[in-house]
């Protein structure tokens, strides 16, 4: 399947959107392994993709690459109108608007919830702390964990942590935010409350990239789904397209073992 | 692989969050006779154990006491020479300037407490166990001691037929002690009072403030100067003679001092305890923080040496010089910070550094003359200019850096000034202190100046430049590999020989640059310790939200590494204090020194040396016992809130 057949597959109400990411080519090597394999994809603005696959099939160093986590090195990467280079001020200007949640959370021990989260706003942004602390409530709230703010993230159980890892990411209000495996550190129970609030996040209208396993959600919120292997994006298509009438044998093997 | 790492790293910080979140489980304390049969008298083998182990314990205290009482120990030599110990010979007359200093330390110190101290409370109960645990300690020290010997009419022991010492009975001598029966049993009846009212499970959490804890101590200790007859001790210089009065307290101008010092040392802790809840607590803790780094180096150059300024070579020379690097530096740096200055800044700052470098070269070779305070202002420049791409921007982010250069420039060519300009302080010998004095100032001094510089060469040594990596490594692998005597001796012997001519820098203070430049070298070590357990994630995480390179150290990296290093920097700091008695080896009068050659030479007290050395043993372990301890809590307090 070509990446035009991917566009045209992808839903209407996106026809007419800027695009926001843009992968030409992307190759990335660990020394002799090639991890990223010429990807290619287009996401628009307002778009929710799905990226699924096999572990160590580059879903993760692909979503990496897109704010500098890695570095890239062959193709092009344009986040919003700006090229991923070695120049500092393209990168830190990107990592302002791309907001990005972990695995392991990653949020800094040292610091309170209130304070992990005004951190980059008062500091990358030169919010006045009030207006930044304000802030950081509303967004606590709309996760759903109003009364936090002032304890510890190792006081929090996983779920809760995580919650405040996307309120951390909000509040440097980004155009565009990456999931990378968001739930897969926590316990069954925590999944659904993290799910929920990324569905939330998802009808609001930002751009979302998400890697996860989680194919309940991609049914539900994603415009796409890309299923990778072998470092390259084997298959494009909307949900519907994707679970019902797969074209590619590797992608059926691979939600047989899922589903 | 890696992931599964970060995942077990963070199951473990997990583990331990769990463990120190959790309340420490509540044991019920067992009546005395029950915990002794459990813990002590269990079977046997552990009954004759612990009977020997006490036996032991015993037969050291009484050594000890035997010691420290015995009718041999000359203790006027250490009482006459306290001044001795704590200056040597800084002129009496001009004590108020060590007052002051000493004061104004009070001072910030209280200061600072009062800004961010934190230090909770210790319960009652536990108090009432230190106080039982002393009164008995103090009963059976006066039970061990042996008794004294029996002093004749004309003074002197008094000795049987067949020539040994002849001792008075022990009752006599337990009757004799009745002073120190009565001390032991009133602390055994207040702590038992305070336990029997206060082991109640309703009452037992009842606490009291550490500060109130400190500050009531401090203030007996202080109350004791007053009303406690220790005697009126002193040497006079003049006469060489020495005065001991027995029976009365100690001299006024010693105890109206101490008074005023502990005055200020509260007055300033709730001063600072007031403010902290202001809107400038944040620029007072700044404020705070640069005098603790300006102060040491002032109070002792500029308030104790009281340095005679010739003020026709301060307006020919010092003054245009300082006032030139001032503004043609800021000029350069603010320049170099222009938006769009790009790489020619670079270029720029590192053409400075060569050339700075290069001064120092020439230095060595003595190819040109050049005033040691030039040099160092072209090095600090450089550096400045290395900065400057971090300050490039709207105005108010360029201003910050001349500005600071202003004030860097200022102080730099203050202190040069001072400390090459000939002390007014009629000294006695080539240095103008010593004594514990001396010893406390140069740990201070060293902690304080090597914590920035160790700090920075840990982030070198794991920075990602690698002219940064390899100049730190080298640095800090060359001075580990050295002694510190011969660093020392390198300071002190060598360096005076490149100074060029008219360029006094003194004694101590190469000295001190040698010692500050080994001590950062460890420093660095164990800073690095901490960096290395900084998990990868908590880098993404924080270029994942926009910091700079700067923020994400200042704020994420450096203060959980630092938290993690504080038993090593501890330690550091403990063996900097102690290892201050090398500096009697390059010929300065520190503490222990006094101690072991000034005292034993005096003709009154000829040879006279374990009572000083007991004393100043006495002191180290006081302070870095309390350093110590104090890291203890620091610890605890930092793990439980803070993870």
């Amino acid at each position: 399947m070509s990446i035009d057949d991917a566009t045209t597959v992808a839903n209407d109400r996106l026809a007419d959107r800027e695009d926001m990411i843009v992968c030409v080519d992307v190759d990335k090597f660990y020394g002799d392994f090639q991890a990223l394999k010429g990807v290619t994809a287009t996401i628009k603005e307002g778009e929710v993709a799905v990226v699924c696959g096999p572990s160590g099939s580059g879903k993760s160093t692909w979503i990496r690459c897109i704010n500098r986590l890695e570095i890239h090195q062959g193709g092009d990467i344009v986040v919003d109108g700006i090229e991923l280079t070695n120049d500092l001020r393209n990168i830190e200007k990107i990592r302002s608007e791309v907001g990005m949640v972990f695995q392991q959370f990653n949020l800094f021990p040292h610091l309170t919830v209130l304070d992990n989260i005004t951190l980059a706003p008062i500091w990358v942004r030169k919010k006045p702390r009030a207006e930044a602390e304000a802030m950081a409530r509303s967004l606590l709230d709309r996760v759903g964990i109003p009364e936090q703010a002032e304890k510890f993230p190792g006081q929090l159980s996983g779920g809760q942590q995580q919650r405040v890892a996307i309120a951390r990411s909000l509040a440097m209000e980004p155009r565009v935010m990456l999931f990378d495996e968001p739930t897969s550190a926590l316990d069954p129970e925590m999944i659904k409350e993290v799910l929920d609030v990324m569905k939330e996040l998802a009808r609001s209208g930002i751009t979302m990239m998400v890697v996860t396993h989680e194919m309940g959600f991609a049914r539900e919120v994603a415009d796409r789904i890309m299923f990778m292997e072998g470092g390259e994006i084997v298959e494009v298509g909307t949900p519907e397209h994707f679970f019902t009438n797969p074209t590619e044998d590797r992608t059926k093997l691979f939600l047989s073992q899922i589903l | 692989m890696q992931d599964a790492d970060q995942i077990s790293g963070d199951l473990e910080f997990q583990r331990r969050i769990g463990q120190q979140g959790s309340s420490p489980h509540e044991v019920p304390s067992l009546p005395v006779g029950q915990w002794l049969r459990k813990n002590l008298f269990s079977n046997w083998g552990n009954s004759i154990l612990t009977l020997l182990g006490s036996f032991l314990a015993l037969l050291a205290l009484r050594g000890v006491l035997n010691f420290v009482f015995s009718e041999n120990r000359e203790w006027d030599a250490v009482r006459t020479n306290l001044r001795a110990l704590m200056t040597l010979s800084y002129p009496e007359s001009q004590y108020i300037r060590v007052w002051v200093s000493l004061g104004f330390v009070a001072g910030l110190a209280g200061l600072s407490a009062g800004l961010w101290a934190n230090w909770g409370g210790v319960s009652v109960k536990r108090l009432s166990t230190w106080l039982m645990g002393s009164g008995g300690l103090l009963a059976v020290c006066v039970i061990v001691r042996e008794p004294s010997v029996i002093l004749g009419s004309d003074g002197k022991v008094v000795r049987t037929v067949d020539g040994s010492l002849q001792r008075e009975s022990f009752l006599d001598a337990m009757v004799d002690r009745s002073t120190w029966w009565i001390a032991a049993a009133v602390l055994l009846a207040v702590g038992t009072l305070l336990w029997g009212r206060f082991t109640s499970p309703d009452r037992r959490g009842v606490e009291v403030s550490v500060t109130s804890v400190v500050f009531v101590s401090l203030g007996l200790a202080v109350l004791s100067l007053w009303v406690a007859p220790y005697g009126h001790y002193a040497f006079i210089s003049e006469t060489k003679s020495y005065v001991a009065e027995s029976g009365r307290t100690v001299a006024f101008s010693t105890k109206l001092p101490w008074t005023v010092m502990l005055a200020l040392l509260c007055g300033f802790f709730y001063l600072g305890r007031i403010l902290r809840r202001s809107d400038y607590a944040g620029l007072i803790k700044g404020a705070s923080n640069l005098l603790w780094l300006i102060s040491p180096l002032t109070l002792f150059w500029v308030v104790l040496r009281d340095p005679a300024l010739d003020y026709g070579h301060v307006m020919s020379t010092d003054l245009p010089m300082g006032l030139a690097f001032g503004f043609l530096g800021g000029a350069v740096l603010w320049s170099l910070t222009r938006p769009g200055v790009g790489e020619a800044g670079r270029l720029v700052a590192t053409m400075l550094l060569v050339f700075a470098i290069f001064n120092w070269v020439a230095a060595f070779f003595g190819w040109y003359p050049m005033l040691q305070k030039a040099r160092i202002s072209f090095l600090l420049l450089a550096f400045a200019a290395l900065l400057a791409p971090n300050f490039i921007g709207e105005i108010a982010k360029r201003r910050q850096l001349v500005l600071g250069w202003l004030g860097v420039t200022a102080l730099v060519h203050y202190l040069a000034t001072m400390i090459n300009t000939p002390s007014t302080v009629e000294l006695q010998s080539s240095e103008f202190l010593g004594g514990l004095g001396l010893t406390l100032f140069v740990a201070l001094i060293v902690v304080l100046l090597s914590f920035p510089l160790g700090v920075l060469l840990a982030l070198g040594r794991t920075s990602k430049f690698p002219i940064f990596r390899m100049l730190s490594t080298s640095y800090i692998e060359v001075i580990r590999g050295v002694p510190l005597i011969s660093v020392l001796i390198f300071f002190s012997v060598m360096v005076p020989l490149f100074l060029p001519d008219g360029m006094e820098l003194a004694e101590l203070a190469a000295v001190l640059t040698g010692y500050t430049l080994f001590s950062a070298a460890y420093l660095a070590e164990n800073v690095r310790g901490g960096l290395q357990s900084i998990t990868k994630g908590q880098y993404e995480a924080a270029d994942a939200i926009g910091l700079t390179a700067a923020q994400r150290t200042g704020f994420i990296v450096l203060p959980q590494a630092l938290t993690v290093s504080i038993p090593q920097l501890v330690g550091q700091v403990i063996s900097t204090f102690k290892e201050t008695s090398l500096l009697a080896i390059i010929g300065l009068f520190d503490f222990l020194r006094v101690a072991n050659s000034v005292i034993p030479a005096q003709s009154e007290f000829l040879g006279v040396k374990r009572e000083g050395i007991l004393l100043v043993a006495m002191i180290y372990f006081f302070f870095n016992f309390t350093i110590s301890k104090y890291s203890q809590r620091l610890e605890q307090r930092v793990g439980l809130g803070e993870r």
